[in-house]
């Protein structure tokens, strides 16, 4: 773990960018037609009940991140193990996230330009601010958060004074019944971004005031959810349920839908900013806890030691991980959320919380009936 | 190799310290045979033309020989002339007192020259003769009495050149350092303005002192200033970029981690911030520490115009330095690869200029750009009245003639003339010039990778910029980390009864600038009748 030290404010700001990051751009929980916001709000609420399981175990072990805990939580050998999986979960999901916003970047600006070479220049971006540590990033995350915040109200302002809001097309709520938003929810929203908090259980220990981890996690949640919400509900309402399902960027097309006095048209470089901005605090904070992980892992005292060969390990791995883009995105949808997101986000933290209450009744246990043979 | 090379070098300029410093008898005491005295000036000096050595008798019956020593130029001649020859020689001293006290009595008869000192060892005369001050050397006494006379031709104080203001004081500082520090006391006259003095520069004896008001600033800060200060290790100290340069915390950036003013009010401002105040001998520009990067977009104008003009202009500041940051990579960005993101007629109008350039956006961009950076540098070094043709050849050719032959199209020409403004609009010539840096960066990452580029690079910049410390205050503090109390004089400048904090820097104990009711209210009216009916 460097040595560093978060304020409660700065892991809010890091947090809204993370959960924003690439769900901003992507079509988010699109399956569930114009319910779709019901299934955001709902995976929120889901989310934020895994969010308590990660801080339980956070105020079991405030010091020390995940990979830490783990071992104290089910000995030495397993816990390594457990932490393995996690790095190389966080250093996967980095890369996914690094092929997710190349392949954007390519369809929608790029398509001459080489994948590999737009995921380099973001790499290296990531690996710089790594390499700079986490209160570089967080300040850097206070800075972009007011920018893209006023990216957004911009946006909104302009999507309004377009006049393209048809909130009829937000109609029928709850169509097909709360059975096709669950089966959204319980597949794709609970997971990504919500359940991708996991990400802060290497990030806690940084935090200045540990009373506020909780306030900080449960805010920024909903601050995201809400916000994410609004946003698909918006391109719902402007695009219309139909193109919205069908469209690889809904906020992109809604943006291009823009034109206000004849001037203020194609904004895509809005939704650039955006991209670019959420793609690259996602891709850090996850390798930024693969980095740390593994540096706490095998005992590397300098994480930055640790920078250049992995960053150029997900870079390779953001190429290899899939031939083509519908490749990428079928395994994202149904191998990485059945075979490590459900796992890895909700199974193994539960099972760690078990253990760790069972081992800390028992150890309180254990320090009441010594306390009483000291009296005694 | 090199290892070797340098012991060695090592050793002969040991070689040679020790050899001169037995030649000139540095470390010796002063003779009490007066023209062996003389001898060793001569020695040392070699006979310079400029160290006077007036020889006279002292006293009107004795006559017992004695020497002044100055160096003419750097000293008060007049004074010198008046009042220590003129009373030296006319003064008698008592017969009873022998030679080892005539140097006592003189000490304490004349009273017409200011600071006085008894100096016995030769390095310390030197160090005195060669600052200004006048030695007096008596036969038959081992001791010389150093009197201060400095003086000489200095510039008088004039309205400052970088930082002009339409309101606020008119005068700068000048290249003395007593001077300058006399200008900022004047406006801030308190006893815990402290003032503390070192010299630095093995061969120039330089001066330098810092300034910072005891309760106000930080102790932590002012004890890392002067550690730094004192490592210095260097042979001369000629302006204050060399101790910049030496005391900032990262060389390897673009930006300036100390900021540097020649306004008496700004230092004096900045001092009540708690900051501190480094002034060198022999420059107008006086360091400021800790900076921040928001300070080079304000100006002390800002507090004398009213709140909501200050913050308007701060904002058209930022956004200027952000123009002349990206306001080519963005032509060059939007001509290149989004082309869909102009307005169609524009576009049309862009691409039929561009029809007869034989170059692409990069290098009709980067072309204009250098050009534009040989014009300025022309434009500095020469003469005003070259400088003149310069600018006359500069109009013509950036102007006109390029855009006629069809080198560049016209739309470059005003995207350059832009740029040019906005970063001559930038308050601080310090950061104008890491934006002008900066820009040949984007330029390059647009022309590879479009607005992707231009992004990419902004996101590297701010990281950069949150990873510089100056003195271990975060550089870009107040803004990130977030400073909610000191956010009100950042961007925006509150008004004035509203700034009742100094900006939180390290470890301050004194954080009130003013009390929470300062806001002026009309007075109190009394009740209307007609209110009551």
């Amino acid at each position: 773990m460097e040595q560093a030290r978060l304020s409660a404010r700065q892991l809010f700001m890091l947090a809204i960018l993370f959960e924003h990051g690439s769900a901003m751009v992507i079509p988010l929980g699109v399956d569930a037609r114009q319910d779709v916001w019901i299934a955001i709000l709902c995976g929120m609420v889901f989310g934020g009940m895994l969010f308590l399981v990660y801080y339980r175990l956070f105020t079991y072990y405030p010091a020390v991140p995940l990979t830490s805990y783990s071992q104290q939580i089910v000995g030495p050998f397993f816990g390594k193990g457990i932490a393995l999986i996690y790095v190389l979960y966080f250093l996967y999901i980095a890369a996914r996230v690094l092929r997710d916003f190349g392949e954007l970047l390519l369809t929608f600006a790029y398509p001459e330009t080489p994948l590999f070479i737009l995921n380099a220049v973001m790499m290296i971006t990531v690996m710089y601010a790594t390499y700079k540590g986490i209160e570089v990033l967080a300040r850097t995350g206070e800075l972009f958060f007011f920018s893209l915040y006023l990216t957004a109200f911009l946006g909104l302002a302009l999507v309004m004074m377009a006049g393209l809001i048809d909130v009829h097309r937000l109609q029928p709520v709850l169509e097909e019944g709360w059975k096709r938003v669950f089966k959204v929810v319980f597949t794709q929203t609970l997971y990504v971004p919500f359940g991708e908090m996991v990400v802060f259980t290497m990030l806690f220990p940084y935090i200045h005031q540990p009373e506020k981890a909780k306030i900080v996690g449960c805010l920024s949640m909903f601050l995201s959810g809400i916000n994410l919400a609004v946003m698909m509900a918006t391109n719902i309402a402007v695009l219309g349920a139909d193109t919205v399902s069908r469209s690889t960027f809904p906020l992109l097309n809604t943006i291009q839908e823009i034109r206000v006095a004849n001037f203020l048209e194609r904004l895509d470089v809005l939704f650039m900013i955006a991209l670019v901005v959420g793609g690259f605090f996602k891709i850090s904070l996850f390798f930024y806890a693969g980095v740390i992980g593994t540096a706490d892992l095998f005992r590397v005292k300098e994480h930055q030691r640790l920078v250049y060969p992995l960053g150029l390990s997900v870079l390779l791995l953001s190429i290899a991980i899939a031939s083509n883009f519908s490749e990428h995105i079928k395994e994202g949808l149904n191998i990485v959320t059945v075979y490590m997101h459900v796992p890895l986000q909700i199974v193994l933290p539960l099972l760690l919380l078990i253990v760790a209450a069972i081992r800390h009744r028992s150890s309180r246990f254990f320090f009441t009936k010594q306390e009483k043979s000291k009296r005694g | 190799m090199w290892f070797q090379w340098k012991k060695q070098l090592k050793k002969t300029t040991k070689r040679n310290e020790q050899s001169g410093q037995e030649k000139n008898g540095i470390n010796r005491t002063v003779e009490s045979e007066l023209q062996r005295n003389i001898e060793t000036v001569r020695n040392t000096t070699g006979n310079s033309v400029d160290v006077v050595i007036r020889r006279f008798l002292l006293g009107k019956e004795e006559g017992i020989p004695a020497a002044l020593l100055f160096v003419s130029g750097i000293v008060d001649e007049e004074m010198i002339h008046q009042f220590l020859l003129e009373s030296v020689v006319q003064l008698t001293v008592p017969s009873s007192y022998c030679r080892e006290e005539a140097l006592v009595y003189i000490e304490q008869k004349i009273a017409a020259a200011g600071k006085m000192k008894r100096i016995k060892r030769w390095s310390e005369l030197f160090l005195a003769l060669m600052s200004g001050e006048v030695i007096l050397l008596i036969d038959g006494v081992p001791e010389a009495l150093s009197v201060e006379a400095k003086g000489g031709e200095r510039r008088a104080i004039e309205e400052p050149v970088t930082q002009l203001s339409i309101r606020g004081p008119r005068e700068g500082f000048t290249e003395s350092l007593a001077t300058n520090v006399a200008m900022v006391r004047r406006r801030i006259q308190n006893p815990h303005l402290w003032l503390e003095a070192i010299t630095i520069g093995e061969v120039t004896q330089t001066n330098v002192s810092i300034m910072y008001i005891k309760g106000i600033a930080s102790d932590e800060i002012v004890e890392e200033v002067r550690r730094r200060l004192q490592r210095i290790r260097i042979d001369g100290i000629l302006e204050s970029g060399y101790i910049e340069q030496l005391i900032e915390d990262q060389t390897f950036t673009t930006f300036p981690t100390v900021y540097h003013t020649e306004r008496p009010d700004s230092v004096a401002a900045n001092l009540l911030e708690g900051r501190i105040a480094i002034f060198v001998e022999g420059t107008p520009f006086v360091l400021i520490a800790p900076t921040v990067f928001i300070q080079f977009f304000q100006v002390v104008e800002d507090y004398y115009a009213r709140f909501d003009i200050a913050t308007a202009l701060r904002f058209l500041r930022v956004l200027v330095f952000f123009i002349s940051l990206v306001a080519p990579s963005v032509y060059i960005a939007a001509t290149t690869f989004h082309q869909e993101m102009i307005p169609t007629q524009l576009v049309i109008a862009i691409a039929a200029q561009r029809e007869s350039v034989p170059f692409p956006a990069f290098v009709e961009a980067l072309m204009m750009e250098v050009t534009f950076e040989i014009l300025r540098e022309a434009g500095v070094r020469l003469p005003r009245a070259v400088g003149q043709a310069v600018s006359i050849v500069g109009a013509l050719v950036i102007g006109q003639a390029t855009v006629e032959a069809g080198f560049v199209s016209s739309a470059m020409v005003i995207v350059v003339s832009i740029t040019a403004i906005a970063s001559f609009a930038t308050p601080s010539f310090a950061i104008a010039i890491s934006a002008r840096l900066i820009r040949f960066l984007l330029m390059v990452l647009a022309a590879l990778f479009g607005f992707y580029g231009i992004l990419i690079g902004i996101v590297l910049m701010t990281l950069h910029l949150c990873s510089l410390r100056s003195f271990g205050v975060p550089y870009m503090s107040p803004l990130a980390p977030l400073i909610l109390s000191n956010i009100r004089d950042t961007l925006v400048r509150f008004p004035m009864w509203a700034l009742t904090e100094r900006p939180r820097l390290i470890n301050q104990t004194n954080m009130v600038r003013q009390g929470n009711d300062q806001r002026p209210k009309p007075p109190n009216q009394p009740e209307k009748e007609g209110d009551n009916h």
